[in-house]
């Protein structure tokens, strides 16, 4: 019986080849999303869309689901998109994903396109991607015939509306939903969502899912290219700090991001055709090479945590500890031995 | 039988809990007067971003059927007293709402009073305000203006401090002794009821003449309708000619043409040519792609798209490169790179004096304990 591949199933059609960028040095000028949106300062969101409006080059549509990169971008005249950007449901951005990219293959076949790659990218926040979007990510993930990269940017909450808590927020943080009290000091138990581990796991024909930090943008910047030049559907979840719903001052979003990275609660690391590799600091911390740092560090820089008390910040370390020193795969795959 | 309004414009998210407080205490007050009010904010300045003006209003009337006469309108537009919680909002303020910028006087009525949290004096006030065209009253608080989030409020009494002074200003929507017992039973603290009378006594008002101000044009453009908008793309890209690879013509990236966002910033960046070392990471790590490249591959913030976040200070490698400096030492928007090309060392003199001792500005949450440390600090 022949192998069942994406070639084989008949409309599988070439990619961009985007080879990386090695340093900032090399990084294109040319801008596809400019100054023009109504962001807050210091947005980490909106520089994941420059960075991967950049990655993607000039051929690219771009899907946004509703969120702060919907409503903060795109009301009547503010925009800084310079590609063309179509607005999607809040549930669907898997759907128009896989829609767009069905789209433009059967236009070129039947010859009313242009037969050229053009990426596809369809964003959603946390509330879009990790929560409402889940199950249409998914079906976009099983599509192996379609070219589509989704971008989850993740500001651990549902920030454009003010701050609702999402699957993504951390353990303790406060949100308009989960506002400490005198009786109950953390309202908010759940531990983050294990997203981008979870559909590599469960999607293990995808040949690229990984995850991302703004605060280091060449590699960013890079996932994003070599997402859209390996093909089919491909995944990409970033950590975006949020001066609104985090609570700090604006200038600290690069510096929130890396404490993220090297506190580890926020593991970087890419799955490329079923191979698992850790990134940068996370690497670094596998490896033994760097010591994580206290996750009180990134904690008290944090409004959302300033109700924290001692043994809040030990039971986070104790749960961080647990991600890279018990986990089956550190900082990827839960299960105890 | 009357009706009296009032407009808080303050800095999105970073004094949202300050502009509430504020608009819930002057109904509150008017309550204990046998009034009627009501506290609102600006529909369409909500979701608010850090920094993007966004205003709230508390209108106040003798009876029912006034207040919903006087609601029945878009917004209030004819308003007795604008407050402005940040004095670098006297610039103007390009919100959600409004399309270019709108002075900061725009909708206050004649005779009203500009009553602004600010250290600075009146006079250099008004040269950063717009001509109105008809008088009115400027009035201050002497504080820097409050900033803190979403979740952790800075309370410095700033907003008790402004509902005193407006007592002062209007007395005819509030009165001094209601607001006084409004604060004590929102706060049940006496200090800031003794704030609130301080801020009263001290306030004091300076006439604006019809035709003082500044005589800058406030930028705006025609919204076209729907008939003449453009299908798909609003910001043209660059057509690469031969200056853009190698760089080594410069680079300036197409921007909107139609929100600048240059109102929402509180500080700018004022860059050292001198000791950069083109590293990009300013260019490669702003959010709002506010960097120009020029001609001689140096990275120059556009000061028409900067908002002011900061992050380019914060990633520069070199010390006093980039140097954030509070928006009021600046009156243009000029380009700081022409400058230092026709006169460097004119320049230097430029950047050490705006880095010298530029105004004090808290711009947000840092640690736990800080706002505790700030407010001892400045009451010492």
């Amino acid at each position: 019986m022949p192998e069942t591949t994406v070639e084989s199933l008949g409309s599988f059609l070439e990619t961009q080849v985007l080879d990386p960028w090695k340093g900032p040095k090399k990084v294109i000028p040319e801008e596809y999303y400019t100054s023009g949106h109504r962001t807050c300062q210091g947005c980490e969101s909106a520089q994941l869309m420059r960075l991967m409006a950049k990655a993607g080059g000039p051929r690219s549509i771009i899907l946004g689901a509703t969120g702060c990169m919907y409503v903060a971008n795109t009301t009547y005249y503010s925009t800084p998109w310079v590609v063309p950007w179509m607005h999607t449901q809040l549930g669907s951005t898997g759907s128009a994903a896989t829609g767009t990219a069905a789209a433009l293959t059967a236009m070129m076949r039947k010859g009313k396109m242009t037969k050229e790659p053009i990426n596809v990218i369809a964003v959603c926040g946390d509330g879009g991607g990790v929560d409402m979007g889940l199950s249409a990510i998914s079906a976009a993930l099983q599509h192996l015939h379609y070219n589509l990269l989704i971008l989850c940017y993740d500001n651990e909450s549902y920030a454009n509306t003010d701050i609702q808590v999402s699957g993504s927020s951390p353990y303790g943080a406060n949100t308009t939903f989960t506002p400490p009290g005198k009786v109950h000091r953390i309202m908010h138990k759940r531990w983050k969502k294990n997203t981008a581990a979870m559909l590599a796991a469960g999607h293990p024909d995808v040949k690229y899912v990984g995850t991302v930090c703004t605060s280091y943008p060449v590699d960013a910047m890079n996932m994003v290219r070599k997402a859209l030049s390996i093909g089919g559907p491909t995944f990409i979840h970033s950590l975006d700090p949020c001066p609104k719903g985090w609570d700090y001052d604006p200038k600290y979003s690069h510096e929130l991001g890396e404490l993220a990275v090297e506190t580890g609660m926020w593991p970087l690391y890419e799955i490329e055709r079923g191979k698992l590799k850790m990134l940068g600091r996370s690497q670094r911390i596998v490896n033994g090479q760097f010591k994580r740092k206290p996750v009180r560090e990134y904690l008290m820089r944090q409004g959302r945590f300033a109700h924290f008390i001692d043994e809040d910040y030990d039971y986070v370390q104790k749960k961080t500890d647990e991600m890279w020193e018990k986990w089956l795969i550190p900082g990827v795959i839960p299960f105890f031995e | 039988m009357s009706t009296g309004s009032v407009e808080v414009v303050y800095r999105g998210i970073f004094q949202k809990t300050l502009a509430k407080n504020i608009c819930r205490g002057i109904v509150f007050a008017a309550i204990k007067e046998g009034k009627i009010g009501i506290a609102f904010g600006r529909y369409s300045d909500s979701p608010e971003r850090n920094g993007i003006p966004a205003k709230q209003f508390a209108v106040v009337s003798d009876t029912e059927e006034e207040l919903q006469e006087y609601l029945s309108r878009y917004e209030p537009d004819n308003n007795d007293v604008t407050m402005v919680a940040d004095d670098t909002l006297c610039k103007g303020v390009e919100s959600w709402a409004w399309y270019g910028l709108q002075p900061i006087n725009k909708l206050l009525a004649k005779d009203g009073t500009l009553l602004v949290t600010s250290t600075q004096s009146a006079n250099k006030l008004i040269k950063t305000i717009h001509r109105k065209g008809s008088p009115y009253d400027l009035a201050t608080i002497k504080a820097q203006a409050s900033f803190s989030g979403l979740w952790v409020y800075k309370d410095d009494h700033t907003d008790v401090r402004l509902l005193g002074a407006l007592a002062k200003v209007a007395p005819h929507i509030v009165s001094l002794d209601s607001v006084l017992e409004a604060i004590k039973d929102q706060w049940k603290d006496d200090k800031k009821v003794a704030s609130a009378k301080k801020a009263h006594d001290e306030t004091e008002s300076t006439s604006v003449g019809a035709e003082q101000g500044s005589d800058a044009e406030p930028f705006s453009f025609d919204m076209p309708g729907y008939t003449k908008m453009e299908e798909g793309l609003v910001i043209r890209g660059i057509a690469a000619k031969g200056d853009i690879p190698g760089r080594d013509g410069g680079f300036v990236p197409g921007r909107n043409p139609t929100f600048k966002k240059y109102s929402t910033r509180t500080m700018r960046p004022v860059i050292n040519f001198s000791t950069c070392t083109k590293c990009t990471l300013c260019w490669l790590n702003c959010p709002d792609t506010c960097f120009d490249i020029t001609p001689d591959g140096f990275y120059e913030a556009n000061m028409e798209a900067c908002c002011g976040c900061g992050v380019c200070e914060a990633v520069c490698p070199v010390k006093e490169c980039v140097t954030m400096v509070n928006e009021e030492a600046f009156e243009d928007n000029d380009s700081q790179w022409e400058l230092w090309t026709k006169d460097k060392d004119g320049y230097s003199a430029w950047l050490a004096e705006k880095i010298a001792n530029p105004p004090a500005r808290s711009h947000g949450f840092h640690h736990i304990g800080q706002y505790a440390e700030e407010i001892a600090n400045e009451s010492s």
